[in-house]
C-alpha cells in the first residue's frame, strides 16, 4: 500500500509520519514514535490497554487508523505527567496500591482521567462505569476505583 | 483482622505502596513486546483449523514467493534450530516441546508453521500462503466419553506422561499412577482411600448425590504472550527477551530443546503484563526457533484469538459427589469422582484437585478417584491455584446443600468439620500450620453473612436476594531460591534476584531488608537481573515466591549484618557480639558515640589497599514446610428471575494471610483473584461447537468481569503464622481464587432455593434450573 505522509500531533509535539495509510494509531505511536506506553491487549476495541485520548475523548487507538488522528491532539501516558510532577491520578495509583502488573494502568489512569473531566466529582459508579471500556484482570478492580475516587473527592485545587 | 497478637516490626508489616508504581504510571516499564531490535523479523503463526488431522502436505512456497517474506519454519525445520541437529518436535509428551504440530494437529488452533516477515504484514500475508492438507480424524470433546474403552483416541498414544506443567505449582508427594496397557485417553489416574464408605453412609443422618460441572477458562492476563529472540552466529550468543513467570524455566527449557550451552543463553524475563500460572513458555520457544533458524532477531507475540486458542487456559471438569452427614453435623463419608480435561496433551491437577477435595474437611471414610482425560480440546496449563476453583464449586456446594438438609448453619458446620493443623491430609501426610478455622470463624462473624436475613428481606416478585459462603484453600508450592545483597558506597543496599516481580513482592523483599538492617524502605534497591547475572530463583507461581525469596532475602539481611557486626567490631576494638544496629549505623551496645555508619563500612571495604573484603550477602534456602493458605469468601447477589441476570451486590474475602509482610499487596492478590473467581463464577467459559472450534476467541465474547460488573470486595486479612515463611508469612496470590465461583453458586441456591450445578452461572443456566427454560 502507498505510504501517506500526515503531520501527527502526540503530547504536543509535532511529528511528521510517513507510513501505509492501513496501519492503526496505536502501530504507529508504538513502533514509530517509540511510545510504548500504550499497549496492544486485544487490537479489537475490547480490552481498553491501548486507550489514547484524542482531543481529550477516550479512543481505543487499535481501531483508529493513524491518518485520521492528522489534525487531532493525541496525549498518550507518557504525555500527562508534567515534567516530573505526576498527575494527581497518577500519584494516586501509587498510593492506593492500584498498580499489579501495570500492562492495563496506562489505559486505566487516561481512562480516569477521561471520566473525571466528563463528571469532576464522579461517585463509585461513575467511576466503574467510566472505566468499564478496560479490562484489569491483576486488581479485582478494588484499589483502582479507590485511586479515581481519592482524586474525585480532593477538594478543588488539585486538578 | 487478626486472630492472634500481631507482632509488631519496622518494617515488615506496613502497608508499603510498590517501588516500580512509578515506571508502570508513567509508562517506562518494558514488557517483551516493547522490545525492538535492529534488523528484526516479525513471525506469525499458521494454525490448525481442526481439532483433530493428519497433515498429508505442507507446501510452503507460495508464501516463501511473497515479498518481504523471509522464512517459513515447521516441525521439520525444527532439527536445524537444535545445535546438534535433533528434532525437538519429533514425539513431544508434554505442550512446551510441541512447538509445531508433527504431523498429527490434536487441537484447533495448534500451531503448524510460523512465517517470518521484514515486517508484521508480511508476515501476516505470508502466514495466508501457506497451503495446509488435512486428513480428518475423529475429534474426541467430551472428557466423560473419552474415559470409555471403546473412545477413539485423541492422539497418539503417549509413553512418557510429562508432569513439568502440573510440577511447577504446587509440591505434593502424591504422584498419580499414570495408565497402563492398552492405550487410552486416560492420562493419569489418582485414588484415595480411608475408612469404610459403607459403614460412613449407614450412620449418615442425610445424604446428597450431585454432580457438578465447570468450564475451560483463561487466566485472562491483559498481555498477550510475547518474545524477541536473536541469535548471533558470530558468538553463537542466544538473547531472548519474554513474558514469563519463570525466566529460568525458560533458560532450561531452551537449553534442553535447543542443545544451547546456559553460558551463551541469556534469557530477560520482561516486565510481565500478568500470568497466573499461564506464562511460562509458549511464545519463547518458537520464537527462539525461529532466531535459530533464521539467524536474525524474531519477534512473536499473540493476536488475542492466538492466545485464547492456542496458549494453556486451564481445564474444565465434572466432578460427582456423594456424601453424609448425621443430624449434629458430623461429616460421615465421602465418595468423589474428579474428572479433569486435560485437552490435548497431560497437564490437569487431578492429583492435587483429588487431593484437596478429600483433605479440607475431616471425612472419617472416604473413596476419592481423580483422572486426567486427553481430548482435542486446548491443552490446559494453570490458573492461580490450579483445579482448586473447579472442585470448591462442587464440595462447596455439596457441604451447603447438606448443612441444610440437616437443617443447620453451613458456617457451622464447616467449622465443625474444617481441617486443622496436624490433621492427616487424604494422602496420609499431616496439614502444617493451616488457619482454615480462622478464616471461617472470620468470615462467619462478617455483617455480610450475620445480616444475611436483612439482605433477604430486599427480594421482591422478580428480583431475589441471596447471600452464600464458600470456604477453599491452596498447599502453596516449594522451590529453593537464591539472591545477593550488596552493601553500596552511599550506605544503601542493592539486592539481585532472580524471580519475576509481577505485583510488588520486591516491595515486599526490601521491606525484609530494611527490617533486618534497621534502615528505611527507601534505602534498598531490588534489582531483578537476567539469567546470566542473577542467581538461581524459581518460577514466580504456586504463591511461594515470598516465603521462598523472602526468606532467602533474609538470611542475605543477616548475612551482611554479621559481615558489618564482625568489620565494625574490629575497627572499633570490641566483640562482634556487642554490636548493634541503628539508623545506618553499627554501634557498640550501650555506648552509641562508638559508631561506624554504612557509609564509612563501604569506604572501609572498597577503598585502595582496604583491608576488609566487600560486604555482600548471600541468601539461598531450600523450603521443606508448605505454607497453605485458606480463604472464605462472602457473595451477596441479586437475581433477576425474568432474564436470569445476576448482580452482585456486596462481597468478603477472608484470607489467612500467615503474616502480611505487605498488607496493600496483600489485599491487591485478594482482590484480583476474587476477580477472577467471580468471573469463572458468572461469565467466562471456551464455548465449543459440535466440531471442537472455539466459538469465543475474542474478549468481546470471552466475557471477563469489567469493574461495572465487580462489587466492592471486603478484604480482611487473618494471620495465623506459618511455620517456614518470613514473619510467618504465607503465600496469598492463589487461593483468592479458589471460592469465588462457589460462594456465587451458593448465594443463587439461598435467593432461588434451586442449584446451578454447572459453571459459570451465565443467565441462561439460571432459568434453566428455575425451569423456565427447557433443556
Ligand atoms: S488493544 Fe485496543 S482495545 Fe484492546
Ligand atoms: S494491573 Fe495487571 S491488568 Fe491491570
Amino acid at each position: 500500500m502507498a505510504r501517506q505522509t500526515h503531520l501527527l500531533r502526540v503530547n504536543g509535539r509535532e511529528h511528521e509520519i510517513l507510513a501505509e495509510p492501513n496501519r492503526t494509531l496505536l502501530e504507529v505511536v508504538r513502533d514509530d514514535l517509540r511510545l510504548t506506553g500504550a499497549k496492544e491487549g486485544c487490537g479489537t476495541g475490547d480490552c481498553g490497554a491501548c486507550t489514547m485520548l484524542v482531543d481529550g475523548r477516550i479512543v481505543t487507538s487499535c481501531l483508529m487508523l493513524w491518518p485520521e488522528a492528522g489534525g487531532h491532539e493525541v496525549r498518550t501516558i507518557e504525555g500527562l505527567a508534567d515534567g516530573s510532577a505526576l498527575h494527581p491520578l497518577q500519584r494516586a495509583f501509587i498510593e492506593h496500591g492500584a498498580v499489579q502488573c501495570g500492562f492495563c494502568i496506562p489505559g486505566m489512569i487516561l481512562a480516569g482521567v477521561a471520566t473525571l473531566e466528563r463528571t469532576p466529582g464522579a461517585t463509585r459508579a461513575e467511576i466503574r462505569d467510566g472505566i468499564a471500556g478496560n479490562l484489569c484482570r491483576c486488581t479485582g478492580y478494588q484499589k483502582i476505583v479507590d485511586a479515581i475516587e481519592s482524586v474525585a473527592q480532593a477538594p478543588a485545587g488539585r486538578d | 483482622m487478626t486472630t492472634i497478637e500481631r507482632p509488631r516490626y519496622r518494617a515488615v508489616g506496613e502497608r508499603e505502596p510498590r517501588l516500580e508504581g512509578l515506571h508502570k504510571v508513567t509508562g517506562r516499564s518494558v514488557y517483551a513486546a516493547d522490545v525492538q531490535l535492529p534488523g528484526m523479523l516479525h513471525a506469525r503463526l499458521v494454525l490448525s483449523p481442526h481439532p483433530h488431522a493428519r497433515i498429508t502436505a505442507l507446501d510452503t512456497e507460495a508464501a516463501l514467493g511473497h515479498p518481504g517474506v523471509v522464512a517459513v519454519v515447521t516441525a521439520d525445520d525444527l532439527a536445524r534450530a537444535a545445535r546438534d541437529g535433533s528434532n525437538p518436535a519429533r514425539g513431544a509428551s508434554n505442550r512446551a516441546d510441541a512447538l509445531f504440530a508433527d504431523r498429527e494437529v490434536v487441537f484447533a488452533g495448534q500451531p503448524v508453521a510460523a512465517v517470518l516477515g521484514e515486517s508484521y504484514a508480511a508476515a501476516e500475508e505470508g502466514a495466508e500462503l501457506v497451503h495446509v492438507e488435512y486428513e480428518m480424524l475423529p475429534a474426541v470433546l467430551d472428557m466423560e466419553a473419552a474415559m470409555e474403552p471403546d473412545s477413539p483416541l485423541a492422539r497418539s498414544p503417549v509413553s512418557d506422561i510429562d508432569h513439568t506443567e502440573e510440577d511447577a505449582h504446587v509440591t505434593i508427594d502424591v504422584r498419580s499412577e499414570e495408565a497402563e496397557g492398552r492405550a487410552t485417553n486416560i492420562a493419569s489416574h489418582v485414588s484415595f482411600e480411608r475408612g469404610d464408605l459403607d459403614e460412613g453412609f449407614a450412620r449418615a443422618d442425610f445424604t446428597v448425590e450431585r454432580s457438578y460441572r465447570a468450564a475451560l477458562v483463561h487466566q485472562g492476563y491483559i498481555e498477550p504472550h510475547a518474545t524477541v529472540a536473536a541469535y548471533d552466529a558470530a558468538t553463537g550468543e542466544v538473547s531472548v527477551w519474554t513474558s514469563t513467570q519463570g525466566q529460568f524455566h525458560v533458560r532450561d527449557t531452551l537449553m534442553r530443546l535447543f542443545k544451547l550451552p546456559e553460558t551463551k543463553l541469556r534469557v530477560v524475563g520482561c516486565e510481565l503484563g500478568g500470568g497466573f500460572g499461564g506464562k511460562m513458555i509458549q511464545s519463547a520457544t518458537v520464537a527462539t526457533a525461529c532466531a535459530l533458524v533464521a539467524e536474525r532477531p524474531v519477534k512473536l507475540v499473540f493476536t488475542r484469538r492466538e492466545d485464547l486458542l492456542a496458549a494453556t487456559p486451564t481445564p474444565g471438569s465434572v466432578v460427582r459427589l456423594r456424601s453424609g452427614i448425621t443430624s449434629e453435623g458430623d461429616l460421615t463419608a465421602l465418595e468423589a469422582t474428579v474428572i479433569y480435561d486435560a485437552g490435548a496433551f497431560p497437564g490437569a491437577p487431578a492429583a492435587v484437585g483429588s487431593l484437596l477435595i478429600s483433605s479440607f474437611y475431616r471425612w472419617p471414610n472416604l473413596r476419592t478417584d481423580g483422572y486426567e482425560v486427553l481430548t482435542n480440546h486446548v491443552s490446559v496449563g494453570a490458573i492461580r491455584a490450579p483445579g482448586i476453583h473447579n472442585i470448591t464449586h462442587a464440595l462447596e456446594q455439596q457441604i451447603d446443600a447438606m448443612a441444610r438438609g440437616v437443617g443447620l448453619d453451613p458456617a457451622d458446620v464447616r467449622l465443625r468439620n474444617a481441617a486443622r493443623t496436624g490433621d492427616l491430609m487424604a494422602s496420609g501426610k499431616p496439614f502444617p500450620s493451616i488457619g482454615m478455622a480462622e478464616t471461617i470463624e472470620a468470615a462467619a462473624a462478617h455483617p455480610i453473612w450475620t445480616r444475611r436475613d436483612a439482605a433477604r428481606a430486599r427480594s421482591t416478585e422478580t428480583t431475589k436476594v441471596g447471600v452464600g459462603l464458600a470456604v477453599s484453600g491452596w498447599l502453596g508450592g516449594l522451590q529453593p531460591a537464591s539472591c545477593e545483597l550488596m552493601l553500596n558506597s552511599d550506605g544503601t543496599l542493592n539486592a539481585v534476584v532472580g524471580v519475576m516481580d509481577i505485583s510488588g513482592v520486591n516491595t515486599s523483599f526490601a521491606q525484609i531488608v530494611a527490617e533486618e538492617l534497621a534502615i528505611p524502605v527507601e534505602s534498598v534497591s531490588v534489582n531483578t537481573g537476567d539469567t546470566r547475572t542473577a542467581p538461581y530463583a524459581g518460577i514466580a507461581a504456586g504463591s511461594k515466591t515470598t516465603i521462598t525469596m523472602g526468606r532467602a532475602l533474609r538470611e542475605a539481611a543477616i548475612d551482611v549484618r554479621e559481615q558489618m557486626f564482625a568489620i565494625a567490631a574490629d575497627q572499633l576494638e570490641a566483640n562482634p557480639a556487642d554490636m548493634v544496629l541503628a539508623e545506618g549505623e553499627v554501634q557498640v551496645a550501650g555506648s552509641p558515640d562508638r559508631a561506624l555508619t554504612f557509609r564509612r563500612l563501604a569506604a572501609i571495604t572498597t577503598g585502595f589497599g582496604s583491608l576488609y573484603t566487600p560486604i555482600v550477602g548471600k541468601g539461598a534456602i531450600s523450603a521443606r514446610v508448605q505454607a497453605p493458605g485458606f480463604t472464605a469468601q462472602l457473595a451477596e447477589l441479586e437475581v433477576d428471575t425474568v432474564s436470569g441476570n445476576i448482580t452482585l451486590t456486596r462481597w468478603a474475602t477472608v484470607q489467612d494471610a500467615g503474616y502480611a509482610i505487605n498488607p496493600l499487596s496483600v489485599e491487591g492478590q485478594m482482590e484480583g483473584g476474587t476477580g477472577m473467581g467471580i468471573g469463572i463464577g458468572l461469565s467466562e467459559e471456551y464455548l465449543y461447537d459440535d466440531e471442537g472450534h472455539l466459538r469465543n476467541a475474542g474478549l468481546l465474547d470471552y466475557r471477563m468481569p469489567t469493574a461495572a460488573d465487580t462489587p466492592d470486595i471486603d478484604s480482611v486479612i487473618v494471620e495465623v503464622p506459618s511455620e517456614e515463611g518470613p514473619y510467618g508469612a504465607r503465600g496469598v496470590g492463589e487461593p483468592s481464587i479458589t471460592a469465588g465461583g462457589a460462594a456465587i453458586a451458593n448465594a443463587i441456591h439461598d435467593a432461588l432455593g434451586v442449584r446451578v450445578a454447572e459453571m459459570p452461572a451465565t443467565p441462561e443456566r439460571v432459568l434453566r434450573a428455575l425451569g423456565r427454560l427447557a433443556d
